[in-house]
């Protein structure tokens, strides 16, 4: 300072200060108590105006004369500081009051003041706001342009003013009574919600960015409100729980803990800050769930025995919601699904070995779909535990007691159940129903590792089904083949979709022959003898083999298969054809039967057509004439032919007992009779289907074989070189959605292709391609 | 008076020698100060003439004259600090020809600005000054706006070399 010079004008600023602060505090002091009076406009304007003139009446005097050239760079010397302290220091004075009288009052009366005084305060913080703006806008302006810390625009100079002379002494009161309030609600009492929601609220008012004071922050709410309020919940929650759980079941404690989380829940958007959310929920997961975890999940091995779905999916809910909650669970349920699978089979097989495909699948299918469902229901559908039934399905279909002896069954009796559901029978199923029972044969199909198996089963099937027109539909086998195709890829359906090609095509041909062949016998003038079709069926992709007997058909038979050749030669050059004579069949008509206007139709085979056949010329054939002239072999003749025959009663022989052997003489029964007209004598025996799955199951082996060949030549060929311990990586990779493949299996193979030079070994553990 | 003039409310002004002027509420909110006070005290309360102890009726005609013109423009936002609205001097043609009065006038109209807290009107004026001062000698200001040198010759003799640097050759 500078006293020597101009004391006149800075005893007039005294002055001049003194009067306006009276003024000043005499109307601030009326909008702190009294505002809810209004005020006029002429006190408005005149506080407003009076600190303007303040602010501007006094130019920069000589007192600043010990630095005129710094001040330059200040610009203009700004007024107001007098005014802003004054006023900061009334406010004080203000809280000190306030703070005494809040002394007098405890809990809900205590919370009332306080939401009381801070309403009172804040309106009249605005108000004092606009009233001082000239102060604002240029001396608090300037202040923090300059970057001045403590110093705030007028309406957050309340709200500190507040946190540092009221808050701070009164805020453990105000929060113990908050808790208190809470407590009681969460005891089931009704407390008046809006009460915390004003605290909270001003909590977070007073949250101030002490870098940036435009901002708000929530730390004094997060400090102040939100760490108490959690510790005092945690502590609730962690008493409530343990007594509830020494009280009561298990089951009892999961509907309480569910109402309770959605109880607190809902009190976040009734009176918290939205910001509290996860932290509760975190506080209260920890309390109800995580300190009770072991205890729930004991819990659930008892209700899946007891199949309650609420409880699992109450469960479920709770324990979806803390950090590896479920993975326990996850591993019981599948323990679970697997053993009951596992015992769904037994019963199966308890019945002995004769049970009925269907009978194997739907016990499969029962578990499967059963646990699925609650799977969707009580779990949400939730991948992982979509996996642990995947899981166990996978083991329980492929390992059981059914599949014990030999692990192909599964894909057996599941082709077979497929194909009886293929096939033409009276109590087939309507279209929907079929499809939906193929879909079910794919949920199980899925879990197959055996696929090549019931492939190969499946496409004898397939075949039997074509060659004897026995399919239920051509819609419904489409249908079946385009769901396998799906699954398994375009390689796995190939031979499948061939041949059923081939007997469309097969049906064209038959038709362009028939034309060809009426022509023909018009030109010779000749009569058909015998009405036949024929099936052209590709060598490669039908999984049928050439007969196993000689055969020398009957003349009939003979001409119309000749005369089929040569029509087949005319339109292909160059291609043989084999006569699968033991596939096909035909009808014949017994006019040698007595009382009988209509007579008897017999569906035949082919073989016991030529038998029959022969009667035509004698009424008594020796067995040793039979076979010379049909040629068929001595096991054929017994199982198939004579054995139906005589049991049919079509032929007798001289007694009962008679063995189909040289010397026993068979004659032709004219007194015949049977109930039905048409007479099937073309039935296959059990022991031939016995001995037929046995034989796909040989072919399986073989096929392996070839397949892992072809993988292992595959790869190493792309390759050129590889580790031992890669390559049967990569073949196990290839393969195993078709059969899971032994590593045995596939060394042995690797030596064998080393054998046959497809692959040499380097000294470095690694295998090389030969090209 | 048509319907739809009525629906504008009106505000009385009352000049510091109590002359009443009415204006529209929206022209006359373009002052902080006003827009502030409606809304604390309730527009109903606003029955009597608003006293505007600072401002003269030759001066507030004029300031309500300006902002009459300018009452559709955008209110720019309160921390509108922007480089391109401090560093300009260019003023709208209109602003130019508004401002077309005598000093004395200048500042008042300046002074009423800053009071009333009307920002725009403000920066038009201290823009209009700040052109009026743009490539004067220091002679050449001081005749302008009649100020008497009051440095002693070694005062001003010290400050010009100490802002030798900022001088403009």
């Amino acid at each position: 300072m500078a006293p020597a010079v101009a004391t006149t004008p800075a005893n007039r600023a005294r002055d001049d200060l003194e009067q306006t602060w009276a003024y000043l505090q005499e109307n601030v002091d009326k909008v702190m108590h009294n505002l809810r009076e209004g005020m006029d406009m002429k006190t408005y304007m005149g506080v407003y105006t009076k600190v303007h003139n303040f602010c501007t009446s006094q130019k920069p005097t000589s007192t600043q004369q010990a630095g005129p050239i710094h001040s330059a760079s200040r610009g203009a010397h700004l007024l107001g500081e007098e005014i802003y302290t004054l006023l900061g220091s009334y406010l004080s004075d203000h809280l000190k009051e306030v703070y005494n009288k809040a002394e007098s009052h405890t809990d809900e009366a205590l919370l009332s003041f306080y939401i009381r005084e801070w309403k009172r305060y804040t309106d009249a913080a605005k108000y004092n706001n606009h009233l001082f703006k000239y102060l604002n806008r240029h001396w608090v302006k300037r202040e923090m342009d300059e970057g001045k810390k403590n110093v705030y625009d007028i309406y957050t100079l309340h709200l500190v003013k507040w946190k540092d002379d009221f808050f701070t002494k009164v805020w453990d009161r105000v929060m113990a009574a908050v808790l208190k309030l809470v407590e009681k609600q969460r005891n089931g009492e009704t407390i008046d919600q809006l009460q915390v929601k004003a605290i909270v609220d001003s909590c977070v008012s007073l949250g101030l960015d002490e870098n940036d004071p435009t901002k708000s922050t929530l730390d004094v709410y997060r400090r102040h409100f939100e760490a108490p309020f959690l510790t005092a919940t945690k502590t609730y929650y962690q008493q409530e729980s343990k007594l509830f759980v020494a009280q009561n079941s298990v089951v009892e404690y999961m509907k309480k803990a569910e109402a309770r989380l959605e109880e607190e829940k809902d009190r976040v958007g009734l009176f918290l800050h939205p910001d509290i959310m996860k932290k509760l929920m975190d506080v209260c997961n920890e309390a109800l769930i995580t300190d009770h975890s072991l205890l729930l999940r004991d819990e659930f091995q008892l209700l899946l025995d007891n199949e309650r779905k609420e409880d699992l999916t109450r469960m479920y809910k709770l324990l979806s919601r803390i950090k590896d909650g479920l993975d326990p669970l996850r591993n019981r349920f599948e323990a679970h699904v697997r053993k009951a699978g596992l015992a769904s089979v037994d019963k199966v097989a308890t019945s002995g070995d004769n049970f009925e495909p269907k009978v194997y699948v739907d016990a499969l299918l029962e578990v499967h779909s059963k646990y699925q469902q609650l799977v969707t229901v009580a779990f949400t559908g939730e991948s992982e535990f979509v996996r642990s039934l995947d899981n166990a399905c996978k083991e329980f279909v492929n390992r059981n007691e059914v599949c014990k002896s030999n692990s192909s069954r599964s894909p057996e009796l599941l082709a077979k159940y497929t194909d009886q559901l293929l096939k033409k029978s009276a109590k087939a199923a309507d279209e929907a129903e079929l499809e939906d029972l193929l879909q079910q044969i794919m949920v199980v199909f899925k879990y197959i590792e055996d696929k090549d198996v019931f492939q190969k089963f499946y496409s004898r099937m397939l075949a039997k089904r074509l060659v004897n027109a026995s399919s239920i539909s051509d819609d419904a086998e489409t249908s079946m083949i385009s769901k396998l195709k799906e699954a398994c890829g375009f390689e796995y359906t190939n031979k499948l979709q061939r041949m059923f090609q081939d007997v469309q095509i097969s049906k064209d041909l038959n038709s362009s022959y028939r034309d060809w062949y009426d022509k023909v016998l018009q030109d010779g003038g000749e009569k058909r003898s015998v009405d036949s079709s024929y099936q052209i069926l590709g060598t490669g992709f039908w999984p049928l083999n050439a007969p196993n007997t000689p055969f020398t058909p009957p003349m009939e038979v003979n001409k119309a298969v000749e005369s089929f050749r040569r029509f087949y030669d005319q339109k292909h050059t160059g291609r043989k054809l084999t006569w699968l004579w033991q596939l096909c069949k035909g009808e014949i008509r017994a006019n040698y039967v007595k009382q009988q206007k209509v007579p008897y139709t017999f569906q035949v085979s082919t073989y016991q057509m030529a038998v029959l056949l022969l009667f035509n010329e004698q009424e008594t054939l020796d067995y040793s004439e039979i076979q010379e002239y049909t040629s068929l072999t001595d096991e054929i003749l017994e199982h198939q032919v004579l054995g139906i025959l005589v049991k049919a009663r079509v032929v007798t022989t001289g007694s009962e007992d008679a063995k189909p052997a040289a010397g026993t003489k068979y004659t032709l029964n004219p007194n015949f009779k049977n109930k039905k007209i048409k007479v099937n004598l073309n039935v296959s025996v059990k022991s031939e289907q016995k001995t037929e799955s046995d034989e796909t199951h040989k072919t399986v082996e073989e096929d392996r074989k070839l397949l892992l060949q072809a993988v292992i030549v595959r790869i190493m060929k792309g390759r050129k070189k590889l580790r031992h311990v890669q390559l049967v990586e990569e073949v196990i990779n290839q393969v195993k959605n078709r059969f899971p493949p032994k590593v045995s299996d596939i060394k042995k193979n690797i030596d064998a292709l080393m054998e046959k030079d497809y692959l040499e070994r380097l000294d470095n553990d690694e295998l090389a391609y030969i090209a | 008076m048509s319907a739809k003039a009525e629906e504008t409310s009106q505000l009385i002004l009352q000049s510091s020698d109590n002359e009443d002027i009415t204006v529209d509420k929206d022209v006359a909110e373009r002052s902080v100060l006003i827009k502030n006070m409606v809304s604390d005290l309730g527009e109903e309360a606003m029955t009597e003439p608003i006293p505007i102890p600072n401002v003269n009726a030759a001066v507030l005609k004029k300031v309500i004259e300006w902002c009459t013109h300018h009452k559709n423009d955008p209110i720019p936002a309160t921390e509108d600090d922007s480089d391109s609205r401090k560093k300009t001097t260019d003023i709208e043609e209109w602003d130019q020809k508004f401002m077309q009065v005598d000093q004395e006038m200048l500042f008042e109209i300046i002074l009423a600005a800053n009071y009333l807290d009307i920002k725009q009107l403000l920066d038009v004026g201290c823009k209009t000054v700040a052109n009026m001062i743009k490539g004067k000698s220091p002679e050449e200001i001081r005749k302008t706006f009649n100020i008497q040198n009051d440095f002693t010759p070694e005062e001003e003799d010290q400050i010009r070399r100490e802002n030798e640097w900022a001088e403009d050759r």
